[in-house]
């Protein structure tokens, strides 16, 4: 699995530039922007890689080469997910630390707020990929992309009516709610689940 | 030992049926399969991979049953698709890299002597190769990781004669090991005629021969004579025969034609071209 990883780090590298710097530009907006949106954007970016690689794999008869070898359904998949994992982390680390240094900046930095944020930054990251792979990998990628930007279009909605709930600079009791760890811990299990979901679609997809 | 065995191979999808294929390949020989678009030269490489499933028969790969931990089996195998199918964006470079975590046996250096005996360029993009050198880097990573069987799909077609000829030698080469074997197919029979030892012939998913070139050229012959000798000749001797207002032409057993008759050596395309038109 350490060759499809590091073929999709060199495709990453390659098809996936105007992705890096639309995150790049996000979190550069976020820090004088106080529109949300600016924030989870690049979260749901970071969700596109994976099926832009599947996308251009697809194209390449990489799938279809990738039965030569000895690879498993399952190392292709898992790759994808861990890509998924690796940019979702990079975003997570990038997007929190401008977040902290525009909290400290404007003076309301609490740490409670702050691992709240970096929850909702990691429930929008695997959700993103979580919904989106297991579509594409039981209907190939141009379906997939529709149930993608679906995604998009509701967690758009639910930024919307939930901004005016959600508070970052509330006085929050405990350093992280239990809301957004119960949160997190469902995200993390809906990623689990899509992980495997997405094993055995592939594996039906496979079998002609 | 034999690289390959398939025995009562059935595989049916839409209106393609492969029907009832059996086929030895010997250690150390090169088989070509012969067949037009849509005989099921493809699927058949495809049934030996395990790429496509549930099918009726058995297919052995040097000496494991192919349901066997068919990714074992791949380590030995080295196999070069019509469409190659590495990335546009990498480089040869790159894909060495790809294939050293990809294969337990593969050999840096071999690679590296294969991608300069074929002229492969190590840092220019896939995308930037002309179609010989794409077929050049598939069967150099095929050839890279200690293969003990090649499976070629329509690896030579589309290929300038230098190029096919450069393959070809390399395939000589790969089977000077008594240990290696080499199934290729093509719908372009004279790239085979001149690299294989075993011929076998597919036409709409059925297998027509599987043979000894050596021995299909020595038991068949063509003769031109006028339709009335034609007429006189055993009609067992008589593979094929075209008859037109200057005279008939037919495919013919050597060893059943009186001896005082003129038979001309018969090319695989010849042959092949009448057995499907037989068939027809």
């Amino acid at each position: 699995m350490k060759g499809l990883i590091l073929k999709d780090l060199y495709m990453t590298a390659k098809y996936c530039k105007a992705h890096l710097l639309i995150i790049a530009a996000s979190i550069g907006i976020s820090l004088f922007v106080s529109n949300v949106i600016f924030i989870f954007y690049p979260c749901l970016m970071s969700g596109i890689v994976p099926m832009t690689l599947l996308s251009y794999d697809e194209r390449s008869k990489w799938s279809e080469y990738c039965g030569t070898m000895p690879i498993s359904a399952a190392q292709i998949v898992s790759t994808k997910y861990i890509i998924g994992l690796i940019c979702s982390f990079c975003v997570l680390i990038l997007s929190g630390t401008a977040q902290e240094v525009k909290m400290n900046h404007d003076g309301v930095f609490q740490l409670g707020d702050w691992l709240n944020l970096l929850a909702m930054l990691l429930i929008m990251s695997c959700v993103a990929v979580a919904v989106t792979l297991p579509f594409i990998f039981r209907f190939g990628v141009e379906k997939g992309r529709i149930a993608y930007y679906l995604t998009i279009a509701i967690a758009c909605g639910v930024n919307f009516a939930a901004s005016d709930v959600i508070n970052f600079n509330t006085d929050a009791p405990v350093l992280l709610n239990v809301v957004y760890l119960i949160l997190c811990i469902i995200a993390v299990a809906i990623y689990a689940l899509s992980w495997y979901l997405s094993i055995v679609f592939y594996k039906k997809r496979l079998i002609k | 030992m034999n690289a390959l065995e398939i025995k009562g191979l059935s595989k049916s999808f839409g209106s393609f049926k492969l029907d009832n294929l059996n086929l030895t390949l010997p250690s150390g020989c090169i088989m070509g399969l012969i067949g037009e678009n849509g005989a099921g030269k493809s699927t058949t490489i495809k049934l030996i991979l395990d790429i496509l499933h549930k099918y009726i028969g058995t297919i052995t790969i040097l000496g494991r049953d192919n349901q066997d931990n068919i990714n074992l089996t791949k380590e030995d195998v080295g196999v070069v698709l019509d469409e190659v199918g590495i990335p546009d964006c990498l480089t040869a470079n790159q894909v060495g890299k790809i294939m050293r975590y990809t294969f337990k046996n593969w050999n840096d250096g071999v690679y590296a002597n294969h991608l300069k005996k074929l002229s492969v360029p190590t840092d220019k993009p896939f995308k930037d190769f002309s179609r010989g050198m794409k077929m050049k880097l598939g069967i150099a990573i095929a050839m890279s990781h200690e293969s003990k069987l090649l499976l070629l799909d329509e690896a030579t077609s589309g290929l300038d004669p230098v190029v096919r000829d450069e393959v070809v030698e390399m395939l000589n080469d790969f089977t000077r090991d008594e240990n290696h074997s080499v199934l290729i197919s093509s719908h372009i029979v004279s790239d085979l005629e001149k690299l294989c030892d075993y011929i076998a012939f597919l036409h709409k998913g059925k297998l027509l021969l599987c043979e000894e070139k050596d021995r299909l050229l020595g038991e068949y012959g063509i003769i031109h004579c006028s339709a009335n000798q034609l007429s006189m000749l055993d009609s067992k001797a008589v593979l094929h025969k075209k008859e037109s207002a200057y005279g008939a032409e037919a495919i013919v057993l050597r060893n059943a034609v009186p001896s005082g008759m003129n038979i001309s050596p018969v090319s695989i395309e010849e042959l092949f071209m009448f057995m499907v038109k037989g068939v027809e």
